[in-house]
């Protein structure tokens, strides 16, 4: 039985809680605009980068060099495309 | 009755009824051709339901053709209507509705494709696999493409032209300003379309990362497969933006939601944004593959390895993010502020550098080469220059206070011309000539084909250059006229002619293949060019396997090698082959996707509801078939070998 | 077909690591998809027209419900997986039907979400902010949808066939797809409700 409750993913799960807690700091305590942004994009990324290692065995195969490069692309241009748009449409419009 | 109203043209001409009826006809013709010939069976076997990336990429391949027909013709009535100030040929509304299909089919559904065609000709070959990574992916790819193609195409004698722009912006493009259904086509045809470019994106990457022969490492892949594969890692992170635009803007005008509207917050501009976001992308998507075939020309036909390897590649690289960093420069007039508008200037600005040295790369590949000037080395050489003086018109737009000047006037609409044509469209040609033997066993005529560059070359001259100065004199673009006072008449007359001259090359291209079909020699040998690359180390055409044996390489010239140097390329006996068997489902859901996208556009709610059912029930079925393919024997292979003169 | 004894089951035929590989390239490109999505929910959201804004419409408890199943259920999933390469067919589809299951309730605390906000006066074409808002949090609900019903069709054939390279390789892909989901409700979650609750 134990076997199949892994501590990697159990200790991810509980890491996942964890963080999902501490973004609702933001919720229901008051703080600056940005220190909410700045704990929000902390846990958000981590959390992700612990469902791409952890659960999505991302870096577990001989292929791991092009998804790692994959995500980074999509991450990167993802961003961009995201400020970009906004320096164009709100920021400096 | 009422209910057939909907589907009649809003603005219709005597050009626009003849189009109904010779559309119609040749319905009928080619229903009555297959009958007579009895070719129904030879069509579903051997082309509806191949799953075979070389069947694929000839249907690309005339698909494209078909479509640069149309484009084109698009565009003589255009230049037509301009060749004189006040002309009456043709009306603004139906100007508008001529310019946008122009742009929407020569890029989405005439250029597109054509890459995709060489991608999927060349790319398994090239790399020494017996297929793409996922076949039946590739055949669906080809039949959204194919079906959003056709939806497009009808736009204009059914329900209406789309008029907006092949741009199509906001609020122009939005319910109260575009009130036919022509905008809603573009949104969708275009969709269907661009989800059949994503799967490609997704398809050829994993082929050329995972299905190299042997010893081919990255550094070592042929460059048209290097530029593939940039191209189509741009593809799968620039379409899903597409998507979305696409998608927004349907629901706008479908569901009445307010992204792009003028009221309740919408926000008109976005849609621009979205779009370039893409659209910018794009563009490097239909030139780099260009570039790959130029490297390949250009170094066999100066009996020379490519100069600059690694930093081709590097360039390359560079590119395809630089390319997602330059967007704004689509709009610089549109009202964000200077530090934006300075941003994306520097970044536009950077992002020649890249391509320069990509120009002095095959420069330094001809220098001291052995040049043998064939009908596609010709289309290269005319290609640099040409090229070169259209880059650098680019880097005048590219500064923002400067683009206030340009932008919008016949000035951009040269300039984007200026690089398409001697960049991609002479690129398609050449890879055209280059891989006709390969795909079809003979050569196309080296004489009219070099005809063809040449009058290509002074007709795009002709055409475009005076372009530059009536822009720069104020002519605007997307203009159905002028007056006489404003003195643009001459110089559209002399684009008129090019323009002509031009369409005379094309319509020689269709000769040449008509009298290549009658006369070349089918005798010629699996490597008429005396080439460098593994494609050309099989047969002429290549059977249905590609290799009988799987190459070797040792390096980046792998079929050079061994000519000059030795080197075996295939070691060790025949195997079964395993191949994937043929399927109609790519076929009949794109089919169902057409229907779909019908409904969508008339707003037809039944028809979609069932349509989209139906697109499920394919999926499910797909997701429940065990299809495990079939086996060549090697009795089989060495039948094939011996009858194509390639006995071992 | 040659099967690499040394490999995990879903990894161990050529077109398996394909298909692996071509999936992964297909989350790089839904990266990007909701990533305009994204870019054009900030650019919107302040555009609220005569409508409601954030602040006025969000409500924390289904919003926690909703992460809670979700992440939730993307851990069952893990274990499911797990299961699988230790061979055990019965764990698996357990933890599978477990995870369509919290899956389900997600959905269900969205639909009611949904019906809220069109009862607040927040529906899909009021303003440019509740069109963005609706069509965001409604493609990654589409996709989770989607997910439930190929889920099921995967439940179905390794109950039916087994765990076999090809059962396998399809189990391990759609856990990619659905722990993909779940990545996107953490940004959805932080970015769309929690900033918008500030």
């Amino acid at each position: 039985m134990k076997e199949l409750f892994p501590a990697k993913q159990v200790l991810g799960f509980g890491f996942s809680l964890l963080l999902t807690v501490i973004a609702l700091a933001v919720y229901f305590l008051d703080m600056s605009f940005a220190a909410g942004m700045t704990i929000l994009l902390v846990t958000a990324f981590i959390q992700a980068g612990v469902q791409l290692t952890v659960f999505m065995h991302a870096g577990e195969t001989e292929d791991k060099g092009s998804i790692y490069t994959n995500v980074y692309y999509g991450l990167i241009i993802a961003l961009v495309t995201i400020f970009g748009t906004l320096l164009a449409m709100v920021w400096d419009m | 009755m009422e209910f057939f109203e909907r589907f009649a043209v809003p603005h219709p001409s005597i050009a626009i009824y003849a189009s109904m009826v010779a559309i119609g006809l040749t319905m009928v013709a080619i229903v009555a051709g297959l009958t007579y010939f009895k070719k129904w069976g030879y069509l579903w076997r051997e082309w509806l339901t191949t799953v075979d990336h070389k069947r694929i990429g000839i249907m690309y391949l005339i698909s494209a053709l078909i479509m640069l027909f149309r484009g084109g013709v698009d565009a003589i009535m255009m230049r037509a209507q301009l060749s004189a100030p006040e002309n009456t040929l043709l009306d603004a509304q139906h100007y508008n509705e001529i310019f946008t299909t122009h742009g929407v089919v020569m890029i989405i559904f005439m250029a597109m494709p054509f890459i995709f065609a060489m991608m999927n000709i060349v790319i398994p070959l090239q790399i020494g696999a017996r297929d793409v990574a996922f076949p039946r992916l590739n055949a669906l790819s080809f039949w959204l493409f194919f079906m959003g193609a056709m939806l497009f195409n009808i736009s204009f004698v059914v329900g209406g032209s789309p008029d907006a722009g092949w741009t199509s912006y906001f609020p122009l493009a939005g319910n109260e300003l575009s009130t036919s259904v022509g905008t809603n086509y573009y949104m969708i045809a275009i969709q269907i379309s661009g989800i059949g470019s994503l799967m490609t994106g997704i398809n050829m990457i994993t082929t050329i990362l995972k299905m190299r022969a042997p010893g081919m490492t990255l550094m070592k892949m042929p460059m048209f497969t290097w530029s593939s594969f940039i191209a189509n890692v741009i593809i799968v992170f620039a379409f899903p933006v597409l998507t979305i635009a696409l998608a927004l803007g349907t629901m706008d005008r479908l569901f009445g939601t307010q992204f792009f509207t003028i009221d309740n917050g919408g926000m008109d501009m976005l849609w621009a944004n979205l779009f370039w976001v893409w659209g910018h992308p794009e563009v490097y998507i239909l030139i780099l593959p260009a570039f790959g075939i130029y490297s390949e020309v250009i170094s066999t036909f100066s009996r020379k390895n490519l100069y600059g390897y690694k930093s081709m590649v590097a360039s390359m690289v560079i590119i395809s993010l630089m390319s997602f960093l330059v967007w704004a420069h689509h709009f610089f007039t549109m009202g964000q502020g200077a530090l934006t508008n300075s941003i994306f200037s520097i970044t536009t600005m950077a992002i020649a550098v890249p391509t320069g040295v990509k120009i002095f790369n095959w420069l330094l590949t001809m220098y001291k080469g052995k040049i043998e000037i064939t009908t596609p080395m010709l289309y290269s050489l005319l290609f640099i220059p040409l090229f070169t003086l259209g880059g650098v018109t680019g880097v005048m737009l590219a500064m923002s206070a400067a683009d206030y000047q340009y932008h919008n006037t016949m000035f951009l609409v040269a300039h984007f011309h200026n690089v398409i044509i001697p960049g991609v469209v002479f690129a398609m040609l050449a890879g055209l000539t280059y891989y006709w033997p390969k795909m079809f066993g003979f050569m196309l005529n080296e004489r009219i084909g070099k005809w063809t560059a040449w009058l290509l070359s002074i007709g795009f001259l002709l055409a475009f250059m005076p372009m530059y100065i009536t822009g720069l004199d104020g002519q605007a673009r997307r203009m159905y006229t002028y007056s006489e006072s404003t003195g643009f008449g001459p110089l559209n007359m002399v684009s008129f002619v090019g323009a002509i001259i031009m369409a005379i090359g094309f319509v020689l291209i269709v000769y040449n293949v008509y009298y290549s079909v009658r006369y070349a020699s089918r005798d010629i040998s699996a490597d008429p060019w005396d080439a460098r690359t593994l494609e050309w180390a099989t047969h002429n055409p290549v059977p249905e396997y590609n290799f009988a044996v799987l190459p070797e390489v040792k390096s980046s010239e792998a079929l050079w090698d061994a000519k000059k140097k030795g080197h075996v390329l295939f070691k060790g006996e025949y195997e079964e082959i395993h191949m994937p068997n043929n399927s109609g489902a790519p076929f009949i859901m794109s089919i169902i996707f057409f229907v779909l996208g019908f409904s969508l556009i008339f707003s037809l709610w039944i028809p979609a509801i069932i349509s989209i059912i139906g697109v499920f029930a394919f999926m499910t079925h797909r997701s429940f078939e065990q299809d495990h393919g079939h086996h060549i024997s090697v009795k089989e292979i060495e039948e094939t070998e011996t009858k194509m003169r390639g006995a071992k | 077909m040659k099967i690499d004894h040394s490999l995990p089951l879903e990894y161990s035929t050529e077109q398996n690591k394909l298909n692996i590989l071509g999936f992964w390239i297909f989350l790089g490109a839904e990266i990007m998809l909701f990533a305009t999505l994204f870019a054009t929910y900030f650019t919107l959201y302040n555009r609220t027209g005569n409508g409601p804004t954030g602040a006025e419409i969000f409500e924390i408890t289904p919003v926690l419900f909703e992460t809670f199943l979700l992440l939730t259920s993307s851990f069952t999933i893990g274990l499911g997986i797990h299961a699988m390469r230790l061979g055990r067919q019965k764990a698996m589809i357990s933890f599978f039907v477990i995870t369509l299951l919290l899956g389900l309730g997600f959905l269900g605390f969205e639909v009611f979400e949904f019906f809220t906000y069109v009862h607040e006066g927040a529906g899909i074409q009021t303003s440019a902010f509740t069109s963005i808002l609706l069509t965001t949090l409604g493609t990654h609900g589409a996709h989770v949808t989607l997910g439930l019903f190929w889920g099921l069709f995967i439940v179905l054939q390794v109950r039916k066939r087994g765990l076999t390279p090809q059962t396998a390789n399809k189990s391990f892909i759609f856990s990619l797809y659905w722990h993909f989901l779940d990545v996107v409700w953490i940004f959805i979650f932080s970015f769309i409700y929690l900033k918008g609750m500030m």
